[in-house]
């Protein structure tokens, strides 16, 4: 019913109001930006609001922590883009939502990135960036944010939840299976253990940090050192002290032979245990020796109205009295623009799990498998409102089933 | 009245060696054009100085994710309006079409008048994509993502009077406006106001200025041949 409502909700304030309010919207956009000492220094504050809803199957899919079969997760997000001459630029984000991933929380205000990037020359073959910001790695973090994206949930690899713990180190092959509900596995298991699980990169992983970045001619490169592994989960992300313990390096190579393509490789390697999980470590093991290494590859193609983007990554997390836990994660994402206002995207996504060794020798895979695609249709009432609906099919994973459905409904007015 | 009599006296070069139907659908032809001509001719004239706002926009261009930083600041525009006469006027003649450029991430001019009937070609000079759109109800398109050397250059057909807002949809911050005018006679002020509207036909007629989506001013204006009428708006 909710779901219903929703959306028979968007559809009316959409179209009653959206060609209205789209003048209204556009001066308010202009009275929300600010500038001095002639242009020089200029500000704008801007933002969205965000109506989604989800239905969904148990377990639920991703980071989606809830029990219910349906779930709303209003969001109010803010940006302060600013910037002193060409040389000096500063963002913020903050939003006002039931928690990072949707689930049934209770409103919270969150400052979820905050940087400032110095450009020293006219040129753009150096850039420096401190603070809070998202991960350099890939290239879904570009597209990220609700009204860049045209799903309305992440890929696989930035929310398929493994069988990894980050509170406490596998002791065994068999825990960490039974982590990942394959040996035995327990009815309603996932609705309390979800919580301690990892992805292979958490969205896209707003850690604390410093990163230099560049173009030269057509090649750029970005390289940063942060508190957190692209794993951690959003509460460890504003743990500064992990960046002098116990720092994470990521970076990114990348290729653009022209407009149309953007190739690029990526690596990352941190520690992926919470400083919590110390009593937990083998003999001799510091947080050190729990590590995440991720490397990536990605690219992406435009043209006219085509939009094709595909990452593959592979990770192996370090467990000292386990071995190398490997897993194999990509996606194949198209969009496709049908008329000015309406598109769809389609994504097809898989991981697939290695194998370790168990007690008696044997080889056993440390994860279930799964694929998943995701089908999104969207519409763009005006250049400040959209409504997008998404339909996912998955087959393997967590849950007792092999297929799952999820559907969710997302409304964004833009301002 | 000079271009009339010329073209009037280059007629009966033709007559002896045409058909007399023929002949009927060329005065005729000729009369019609000459009628244009006179009235695009006419040497009424209309200046002034239009009180233009005083404030302006900054845009800030969004980079969070674009790590790399490109380019310095956006270009400022200053407020212009376009001065128009209201009416109703033959569609335009097939002419080059007027530009709006994307350079420096920005639209260039950020205004543009045109006579409903008038193409518009879009360049991209950024050495990155663009992808121009608009919802708004006078012109909705999408010219997709498209790159410099990009031929034929992307152009959209203004066929409908009304205010046309252009987005950039992988650049938030860019706007450009284009005015599509029911008829030809317009021109855009320069930074201070000032203006000045010449070959206007004679009459009684609406003269209009547009300063933004909210503000139009028009006064009536009776134009005559050889005078140059001085209207200001305050």
């Amino acid at each position: 019913m909710k779901f219903r409502l929703l959306l028979s909700f968007s559809l009316i304030v959409a179209a009653g109001v959206a060609h209205a309010t789209d003048d209204a919207i556009d001066r308010i956009e202009d009275a929300l930006t600010w500038s001095t000492a002639h242009d020089r220094i200029r500000a704008r504050l801007s933002g969205t609001l965000e109506l989604e809803e989800y239905w969904l199957p148990q377990p639920a899919q991703g980071t989606i922590y809830t029990e219910e079969r349906r779930v709303s997760a209003p969001r109010l997000v803010l940006f302060l883009d600013a910037q002193a001459g060409s040389q000096s630029y500063f963002f913020a984000q903050s939003r006002l939502d039931r928690g990072f991933d949707p689930g049934e929380g209770r409103a919270q205000w969150r400052l979820d990135e905050y940087a400032w990037r110095i450009t020293p020359q006219e040129d753009p073959r150096f850039n420096f960036q401190i603070g809070k910001f998202a991960t350099v790695a890939g290239n879904w973090t570009a597209r990220h944010l609700a009204w860049d994206n045209p799903f309305i949930t992440a890929p696989l690899p930035y929310e398929n939840l493994t069988g990894i713990w980050d509170g406490t180190a596998a002791p065994s092959t068999e825990t960490l299976r039974h982590w990942a509900y394959l040996d035995p596995a327990t009815p309603g298991q996932s609705s309390t253990t979800d919580r301690y699980r990892v992805p292979i990169i958490w969205g896209p992983s707003y850690a604390i940090g410093a990163a230099v970045s560049g173009i030269i001619a057509k090649f750029n490169y970005a390289v940063e050192i942060k508190n957190a592994s692209l794993s951690s989960r959003p509460t460890i992300w504003n743990d500064v002290t992990g960046l002098w313990r116990n720092p994470t390096f990521s970076g990114r190579f990348g290729y653009r032979p022209d407009e149309r393509w953007s190739l690029g490789a990526s690596l990352s390697t941190g520690p992926f245990l919470q400083p919590s999980a110390r009593p937990t470590l083998a003999a001799g093991t510091t947080l050190k020796d729990y590590r995440e290494v991720v490397v990536g590859q990605d690219l992406s193609f435009a043209w006219h109205h085509w939009q094709i983007w595909a990452e593959a990554y592979e990770a192996r997390f370090k467990i000292p009295q386990v071995g190398n836990a490997d897993t194999f994660s990509y996606y194949l994402e198209i969009k496709y623009k049908f008329t000015p206002q309406f598109f769809s995207a389609v994504r097809w996504n898989q991981q697939i799990y290695g194998q370790l060794s168990t007690r008696t020798g044997a080889a056993m895979p440390w994860g279930r498998d799964i694929w998943r695609v995701d089908f999104a249709p969207s519409y763009r009432f005006t250049p400040h409102s959209e409504l997008k609906l998404q339909y996912s099919l998955q087959a393997g994973g967590n849950g007792p089933h092999y297929y799952y459905e999820t559907m969710a409904a997302q409304f964004v007015l833009r301002f | 009245m000079i271009k009339i009599l010329s073209l009037r006296k280059s007629a009966p070069v033709h007559r002896s060696s045409w058909p007399r139907t023929a002949q009927i659908r060329l005065i005729l032809c000729l009369a019609a054009t000459a009628a244009s001509f006179g009235e695009t001719f006419a040497a009424a004239i209309v200046e002034g100085k239009i009180a233009l706002p005083k404030n302006h926009t900054a845009p800030v261009m969004s980079k969070r994710y674009e790590i790399v930083t490109q380019g310095g600041i956006l270009s400022t525009n200053p407020p212009l309006a376009v001065v128009y006469l209201d009416g109703s006027f033959p569609l335009p003649a097939a002419t080059a079409a007027p530009q709006i450029i994307q350079k420096d991430m920005a639209f260039s001019p950020a205004l543009l008048p045109v006579q409903a009937g008038t193409r518009v070609e879009f360049p991209n000079l950024d050495s990155t994509y663009h992808n121009i759109f608009s919802y708004s109800p006078a012109k909705r398109f999408d010219l997709g993502r498209y790159r410099p050397a990009e031929r034929p250059i992307p152009s959209v057909l203004f066929d409908q009077p009304g205010l046309v807002v252009l987005r950039c949809d992988i650049h938030e911050h860019m706007r450009g406006l284009v005015l599509v005018l029911g008829g030809p006679h317009f021109v855009l002020t320069n930074a201070e106001g000032e203006y000045r509207l010449e070959g206007l036909p004679d009459g009684h007629y609406v003269l209009k200025v547009w300063l933004n989506s909210q503000t139009t001013l028009e006064r009536m204006v009776e134009l005559k041949d050889g005078v140059t009428l001085k209207v200001d708006f305050p």
